[in-house]
């Protein structure tokens, strides 16, 4: 059989760290034939990254490495710097994950995209242009010829991350290696740049190393999947073998913990993987899995796993895994869910037609003259006015969970601070428990900030390094309380209990504890004053798969037990979907579709909300699904097209210039579903539904929810 | 972008007029007497009030003010009080030696400072880089007019390489000019070379540490490439508004090495204006340091924006 393109064989990675050897890889081996794309898939910490740097020679001078990595049957590692950056760009590309931080500020997209041609192949500056304007435009990318001149900041992330790939692929590379491509995008985007991957690897038989952590990403792209843990290969196989029936437990795990996007499937606690990822300086005996896997035994823990080979070309890393049973499913189901209220009550908050505007500079608007006093030419620099909330009502019931979704930029952040009066609006009415706040003194606000909390994205940079964890807790406590708090520790405990953290973490710093405890902590700091509502910003954005399963049953417990109201902001349809009672659809500053979850994710659907249905990846292999909706441009309207409804601009059942000049009317399907589009009803009624209506049994790791 | 520029020379006038009404005021609050000064210590005092009368100094403050302040808006800076000649002459030659003190000066820290910087934050971690920590340390920590006197002693004193202090002129031939000039400029380039090689090494540093660089890296770009053409312009942005800032220090350090060197420019100049009560002088000379600062500031934002495409285009301004 000849040379795979690439071949990493037993692949080992250690760094030394003041508490010993960090083994970061260990005994990686896999495999990139040509035309092929292989998925490196795992969490946080897997050293699915060290692989790629690996493989392009750009570790540091710290990392020890060992084993082979063979490239077209020749031997990188031991090759010496100057050979090995010959490499880069012409035989091996690369494309980073976070398109706007790898592009240079400060020169010309031409420049960036040209760079390897001029340097690696001695091409003369115009004509390696000239190549890059060729390369611009099979990314996809319109009018390049004009964007070689264009700076990186006047780009839209979709389109930086396609310049990023033109770039990788210039010098004509036969293996491409993406580290999390498209994580920094939105799901409509990011189907569009995978659609373009693929098509390039088409034309041009490129070998891929897909890095990811996204499962359903790996099932749009991948032909082969590689699943790391803690730097071991736990699973190699094809794509239908490991996403349709996993072998490896921690597998199975990664798959159950993914919410997913079918009714059925609603409501139900996710099952998460349990326990705390391994210190790699000291890593467990035995399984390195051990430890959080619910099918361990006395032999996993003794025996170091070898890789064992299956049938064709898979491999596992678990002795056991014939004899696997499913996922265990989780915990105690819910208590019993609060009752909606009946329709009708009085919403617990409501925003009413509100609007926030800000003013910046547009980009290349030169010189406005305006006239003071009736005489003197004033001079002004020509600004625009940003919508980013543009007259938009939403009410969130007594112990109702409001999913808010919509892409970066939307404006639903900035939606749910302003309901807390964390960010003022312009214009519009916020009711909290019926009493107006919209004019509220800050002074006066002390009330509003007991009964509403919020929980931010990122937990690293929303706690303070210095502060202990039950100082951070406890003076959420002693602010709202009038006076002394008496037994404050035991109330923070009772505070860390409720949030599944042991006492003990009272005394720890941020940095001593993993981004679900820091969440957790995030969670037991808004907890702190018993609050009524709570907006949740993203707050499992930034976790692990496996993470983000246990927060989100967390919170949906919470709600259960306490009764709480929460606006759940995310970009994540899925996690939205559920979690959430009702969902409203954000699109540049207007909300285009709002109902209960049932409702939103069956026909009819808002265009949009058709497209961001069908763009998000699942990770279910061979699941029926639609032939995707494909939207054109990849940013919402700029201020000036701001005419009509605001998704005209790219809406593929675009009606013509109506959409332009009229704003849609609210069609009511339901009561209590509203779709804002100038399509008539029957229309939209007619699109077939997204969501599979019956979710495959076979794909979540053969967990039987009966 | 012409905009941005008048809008700043509008702006650096109105900081102008500010200054004159403090200098002038600040000069008056001045100790001492300009007529005692002129008429010498034991004229009478009918003799002191007659020069005050003839120097117009007896007059109410905003008069004197006005006719000093149109004069400069005239171009006419005054009439030194102590050495009876206009100002305008003696203030520009005096000030075209510092100017090429300075200039020399400021060469060599962006020459020596932005290497050392470079080379500290390639070599991170090595030898070169602690040696230049070290200098670094050594050379921020102790005052300019301590290196001078070291410099005389070791180049002028014992080895007696260099002049101590003075200046040549440019008919002496290039040799004495250049020979006056080396231990003033030395001395003055010291503590800035310290000061901007270490902002230039932490800058580079991270930018070294940043994505685009190592994006550069992953397309097989020759380092030479990848240092220069992506890492060293967006390192140097710091680098060149603390440069405007250090202009501010170069005026104050001339100020002292010319005292120590002896040297014919105007610190020296001032030194003298401000012994003799020269009021004219001493506001003038005062007035030409704000402005050289105020353009060296606009000089270095131009700079900035060059280097800096966010800024040349607008949109980061919300």
């Amino acid at each position: 059989m000849a040379e795979p393109l690439l071949a990493i064989s037993d692949l080992s990675l250690t760094y030394e760290t003041p508490r010993g050897a960090l083994q970061a890889l260990d005994g990686v081996s896999l495999a990139v034939e040509a035309g092929e794309a292989v998925a490196v898939v795992g969490e946080s910490g897997s050293g699915k990254s060290s692989v790629a740097l690996a493989i392009m020679g750009l570790l540091g001078r710290e990392a020890m490495l060992s084993g082979s990595i063979r490239f077209e049957g020749r031997e990188l590692t031991g090759l010496d710097a100057k050979a090995r950056r010959e490499l880069r760009g012409r035989a091996i590309g690369m494309v980073f994950q976070d398109p706007f931080t790898s592009l240079n500020p400060s020169l010309t997209i031409g420049e960036q995209v040209a760079e390897p041609l001029v340097y690696g192949r001695d091409l003369r500056r115009s004509a390696a242009l000239a190549r890059a304007i060729a390369a611009l435009g099979e990314v996809g990318l319109a009018n390049p010829a004009a964007l070689v001149t264009a700076y990186p900041h006047q780009l839209s992330g979709g389109m930086q991350q396609r310049v990023l790939i033109a770039a990788a692929v210039i010098a004509g590379p036969r293996l491409l290696v993406l580290d999390e491509p498209t994580t920094a995008l939105d799901v409509t985007v990011e189907a569009q740049i995978l659609d373009l991957l693929d098509g390039l690897r088409r034309d041009r038989r490129l070998g891929m190393l897909f890095i990811t952590h996204n499962l359903g990403v790996v099932n749009r792209i991948a032909d082969r999947v590689c699943v790391l843990y803690a730097g071991r290969v736990v699973e190699l196989g094809s794509r239908e073998e490991v996403l349709g029936s996993p072998a490896h437990p921690y597998t199975k795990g990664l798959l159950a913990s993914l919410p997913r996007l079918s009714l059925g499937e609603r409501g139900r606690r996710i099952a998460p993987i349990p326990g705390r990822f391994p210190d790699l300086t000291d890593p467990p005996a035995g399984c390195i899995f051990a430890p959080r896997c619910p099918f361990v035994e006395e032999r996993c823990r003794a025996e170091t796993q070898p890789l064992l080979e299956l049938a064709g070309s898979r491999a596992v890393r678990c002795w056991k895994s014939g004899a696997l049973g499913a996922w265990p499913a989780p915990g105690p189901p819910r208590a019993a869910t609060h009752p909606l209220p009946a329709q009708g009550s009085a919403p617990l908050v409501a925003a009413q037609t509100l609007s926030k505007l800000y003013q910046r500079g547009r980009a290349g608007g030169g010189l406005a003259w305006s006239r003071r006093l009736g005489v003197l030419p004033w001079p002004r620099l020509r600004s625009e006015i940003v919508r980013a909330v543009d007259r938009l009502s939403l009410a969130v019931g007594r112990g109702e969970v409001v999913g808010l979704v919509g892409e970066s930029g939307s404006g639903k952040s900035t939606l749910g601070r302003i309901m807390l009066r964390l960010v003022e609006p312009s214009s519009g009415r916020i009711l909290f428990d019926g009493a107006d706040i919209t004019a509220l003194p800050q002074k006066a606000l002390a009330g509003l900030r007991k009964r509403a909390q919020i929980i931010f994205q990122n937990p690293d940079s929303s706690l303070n390094p210095r502060r202990r964890v039950g100082e951070a807790i406890g003076r959420a406590v002693v602010l709202h309380a009038d006076g002394r708090v008496p037994d404050l520790r035991a109330r923070v405990e009772r505070l860390l209990d409720r949030v599944g953290l042991p006492p003990a973490y009272y005394d720890r710093y941020p940095h001593q504890l993993s981004g679900g405890e820091k969440q957790r902590v995030g969670i037991a700091r808004a907890l702190a004053t018993g609050p009524r509502f709570i907006v949740c910003d993203e707050p499992v954005s930034a976790l692990d798969v496996s993470v983000q399963a246990t927060i989100l049953n967390l919170l949906g417990d919470i709600r259960d037990e306490l009764g709480v109201s929460y606006l759940f902001i995310s970009h994540d349809l899925s996690v939205v979907a559920h979690i959430a009672d009702r969902i409203a659809v954000m699109y540049s500053g207007r909300i285009c579709e709002m109902g209960t979850a049932e409702a939103v994710l069956a026909p009819p659907y808002h265009p949009y909300t058709e497209a961001l249905l069908s763009a998000a990846p699942t990770p279910i292999p061979g699941a029926q699904r639609r032939q995707r909706v494909r939207l054109r441009g990849d940013s919402a309207p700029a201020a000036a097209e701001r005419a009509g409804c605001p998704f005209h601009s790219r809406c593929p059942r675009k009606l013509g210039a109506i959409c332009e000049t009229m704003e849609p009317p609210l069609l009511e399907p339901r009561p209590g579903h509203s779709i804002a589009c100038h399509l008539p009803l029957a229309e939209l009624a007619r699109v077939p539904p997204v969501i599979p209506a019956e979710p495959c049994a076979r794909a979540c790791g053969g967990f039987d929810p009966s | 972008m012409a905009f941005y520029v008048l809008k700043r020379l509008l702006a650096i006038a109105a900081i102008l007029a500010v200054m004159s009404v403090l200098i002038f005021l600040i000069t008056q609050i001045l100790p001492g007497n300009v007529a005692q000064v002129i008429a010498g210590q034991f004229a009478s005092p009918e003799t002191v009030a007659a020069v005050a009368h003839r120097l117009g100094l007896d007059q109410p403050l905003l008069v004197q003010y006005w006719r000093w302040a149109s004069g400069i808006l005239g171009g006419d800076l005054g009439v030194s009080l102590v050495m009876e000649r206009p100002v305008a002459p003696v203030l520009f030659h005096a000030l075209g030696n510092s100017a090429l003190l300075a200039a020399l000066s400021f060469v060599f820290v962006v020459l020596v400072g932005i290497g050392l910087g470079i080379l500290a934050a390639i070599r991170h971690g090595g030898i070169l880089d602690h040696c230049a920590s070290i200098f670094t340390y050594v050379g921020i920590s102790v005052p300019e007019f301590f290196w001078g006197i070291v410099l005389i002693l070791v180049f002028a004193r014992y080895l007696d390489w260099l002049p101590s202090g003075g200046a040549a002129a440019w008919g002496e031939g290039l040799g004495p000019w250049i020979s006056h000039l080396v231990l003033p400029a030395a001395t003055l380039t010291f503590t800035l070379i310290a000061h901007v090689s270490r902002l230039t090494r932490s800058s580079m540093i991270e930018t070294l540490r940043s994505q685009y660089v190592r994006n550069a890296r992953a397309k097989g770009l020759p380092e030479r490439v990848v240092l220069l053409r992506h890492a060293l312009r967006n390192a140097l942005l710091p680098t060149i508004t603390v440069l405007a800032i250090d202009v501010g220090w170069l005026i104050g350090g001339v100020v002292v090495v010319e005292a120590v060197f002896a040297y014919p420019g105007i610190g020296r100049l001032l030194i003298f204006a401000i012994q003799h009560h020269d009021l004219p002088l001493i506001q003038a000379s005062i007035l030409v340091i704000a402005a050289i600062y105020c353009l060296a500031n606009l000089i270095a934002d131009l700079l900035y924006a060059y280097f800096n495409p966010k800024i040349r285009y607008g949109r980061a301004s919300a």
